[in-house]
């Protein structure tokens, strides 16, 4: 009798427990994760019909889609994927003149992002030689906590071709100061402004998942902090559309490399300096099925779809501004036809430590870099 | 003078232990109605939120911990029905969860460095608390056999851990629309926390039950405790429900005198 009494108890507590839960709350998440746009002229408008399909990064806010300079944009109608339940108002401007400007509101009613979509009529580049001089730069207009750089466009505009991995830091490092970021501008460069990339300690977030440091880098293509955690290989997006054949890479460098090199477990690793790197890689982005290609940190060296690469190797240890010019070797000969209509990927990197994607390196291994010219070869 | 001195001293004496005598049949006569049994328990429970935010939505994992009681109270009839017991315990409210959420906040502060955001996803979370009870209680004795007790008590914890890690999931950073960042699942891709310096050491509540004496020594008892005080400190909103350590209690007690 008393048992079933203590029987009931112990089936009221986990009653009690499992009962209490309340129906679903609604969504809060309010983002674009892929357009797709619809043409009746699709070949007409863009270079690649993959283009028609955009995932859109988490943390990014603008998209800009390359079409063709001559594209009818009027026959363009823009699909969206959005957060389940949210939805989606035009509250400025027309796809179908170029530009424009949505409010996402989340399902529950609370949150909001806003995105500008913009189709960008691209020329055929004309210049032989392309001038990187890193002379662009801001705070993140998000979070004004690290910088973002901007390189100038064909037009005179600027673009968002250069990427770095500030956005994971600042995940570990919420309270760093802009200057103790792995990548920032100094004044005082080979001319003007230049990049200083440091490998720097991710602290103790860093240490709970084993990603002790943050080589600094800064590369042609996008960061994707989603991945920074998790798959830190899969958050470097490596590349960008070029129409051009790259033959030589030239630019000035100091380097130093820090006190003691750690592995990934944070362990010194005694007789080992670390080295910086310098390299750029021209590949096909589309494979043979015409699936859509991207270079990853664990793939940028090796994928299948490398047409042609560069590096400085070895990079010397140096305080004064050293110049280097590298060559493109080819390994594959290059279609005309796919490279006018923007088959090719470009991406130029640069990182503190060599071994920076595997969270191996030096703590204060510092890399500067400025006034970089890519030299390209006119296909006649 | 000697012999003076040696007089008052034995009258002294005597005195004391006049005093002493009367004082320790004080005590008997004080001792004499009370009974005393010791008590082995095991109890099942945990730390919960009073009205389960719609964000916590599925418990996955429920893991019995090792929630174990000793205990020594002493009881005191003050007529036929009721008496009043108190005593000290020694327990574990211990805790080892698994729960889904859904845009479940979350921050974790390490080393200076903050990482906060909504979580969606699954937490594990692992609750140990050792402690000295002191309960005090009034009961009523429903027959010869069976008592109830109902009363306050009042613990102090000598061992606190409030740990766990969130996993295979998506923190957004600061709010929804923040950055999104995946957690995996296994060490070193998943976020670890440790909230333990942050539990409260004093905690207070109400504790309910029923004493069976089954013979003249052995005996069988059920509570519930209900904590009316949260586990953690009062300006920890870390996790942002309060929760109460709520146990229900079963054992075997044994009579000493």
């Amino acid at each position: 009798m008393k048992i079933t009494k203590l029987g009931v108890l112990g089936l009221g507590l986990s009653l009690m427990m499992t009962s209490c839960f309340k129906d679903e709350p609604l969504n809060a998440e309010c983002d674009i994760e892929q357009v797709i746009l619809h043409s009746t002229d699709a070949e007409a408008v863009f270079f690649n019909l993959t283009d028609t399909i955009q995932n859109v990064l988490f943390a990014d806010s603008i998209i800009k889609v390359n079409v063709r300079s001559t594209a009818p944009l009027e026959t363009v109608t823009p699909e969206f994927k959005t957060t389940p339940g949210a939805t989606i108002q035009c509250i400025d401007g027309d796809v179908k003149q170029g530009k424009a400007i949505y409010v996402v509101t989340s399902e529950d009613g609370n949150w909001h992002r806003r995105y500008e979509l913009s189709l960008v009529p691209t020329m055929v580049t004309v210049v032989d030689t392309m001038k990187f001089d890193f002379e662009h730069y801001e705070l993140d207009p998000t979070y004004h906590k690290f910088y973002v750089w901007h390189n100038v466009l064909p037009d005179g505009t600027l673009g968002n071709d250069w990427a770095n991995g500030n956005a994971g830091f600042k995940i570990s490092m919420s309270n760093a100061q802009p200057e103790d970021y792995p990548s920032v501008p100094i004044k005082d460069g080979y001319d003007g402004s230049a990049v200083k990339l440091t490998t720097r300690d991710t602290g103790p977030f860093g240490v709970m998942v084993n990603k002790r440091i943050a080589a600094g880098n800064f590369f042609l293509g996008s960061f994707d902090v989603q991945n920074a955690l998790l798959d830190a290989m899969k958050a470097t997006h490596f590349g960008i559309p070029f129409d051009q054949k790259p033959a030589k890479l030239s630019g000035y460098y100091k380097y130093k490399p820090g006190a003691t090199y750690i592995d990934q477990k944070g362990n010194a690793v005694a007789g080992k300096t670390d080295s910086g790197d310098i390299y750029a890689v021209f590949y096909r982005n589309h494979d043979a099925a015409g699936n859509p290609v991207m270079l990853y940190g664990d793939d940028v060296k090796t994928n299948s779809n490398i047409v042609a690469m560069a590096s400085v190797n070895p990079m010397q240890v140096t305080s004064e501004w050293t110049y280097f010019e590298i060559e493109f070797n080819y390994s594959k000969e290059i279609d005309p036809a796919v490279l006018e209509n923007r088959g090719y990927s470009l991406t130029i990197v640069f990182s503190s430590s060599i071994d920076g994607a595997i969270f191996q390196g030096a703590v204060g291994s510092e890399l500067c870099v400025d006034k970089v010219r890519l030299i390209c070869t006119r296909e006649e | 003078m000697k012999k003076i001195f040696l007089s008052i001293l034995m009258l002294a004496t005597s005195v004391t232990a006049m005093q002493a005598e009367s004082f320790l049949t004080n005590v008997k006569s004080f001792i004499k109605p009370w009974r005393v049994d010791v008590r082995l328990g095991y109890g099942i429970g945990g730390s919960a939120p009073i009205g389960m935010p719609e964000s916590i939505r599925e418990l996955n994992r429920f893991s019995l911990t090792p929630n174990l009681l000793l205990g020594l109270d002493a009881h005191r009839e003050i007529n036929d029905r009721w008496g009043f017991m108190t005593g000290i315990h020694f327990e574990n409210k211990g805790m080892s969860i698994d729960a889904t959420v859904k845009n479940y906040h979350m921050e974790i502060t390490r080393g200076g460095q903050t990482l906060a955001g909504q979580f969606t996803g699954r937490v594990v979370t692992d609750i140990t608390a050792w402690m000295f009870t002191l309960p005090i209680q009034a009961t009523f004795n429903v027959s010869n056999k069976v008592q109830l007790k109902l009363g306050p008590y009042f613990s102090y914890l000598t061992n606190r851990t409030f740990d766990g890690y969130a996993y295979n999931g998506y923190l957004r950073v600061g709010n929804p629309t923040g950055e999104k960042v995946e957690l995996g699942a296994v060490e070193g891709e998943r976020g670890d926390y440790d909230f333990s310096e942050h539990m409260r050491r004093f905690q207070w509540g109400v504790d309910v039950g029923a004493d069976w004496h089954i013979n003249n020594r052995l005996g069988a008892f059920a509570d519930l405790s209900w904590g009316l005080s949260g586990i953690h400190q009062s300006d920890f909103h870390t996790v942002e429900q309060t929760l109460f350590p709520i146990y229900g209690t079963i054992g075997i007690s044994y009579r000493i005198r």
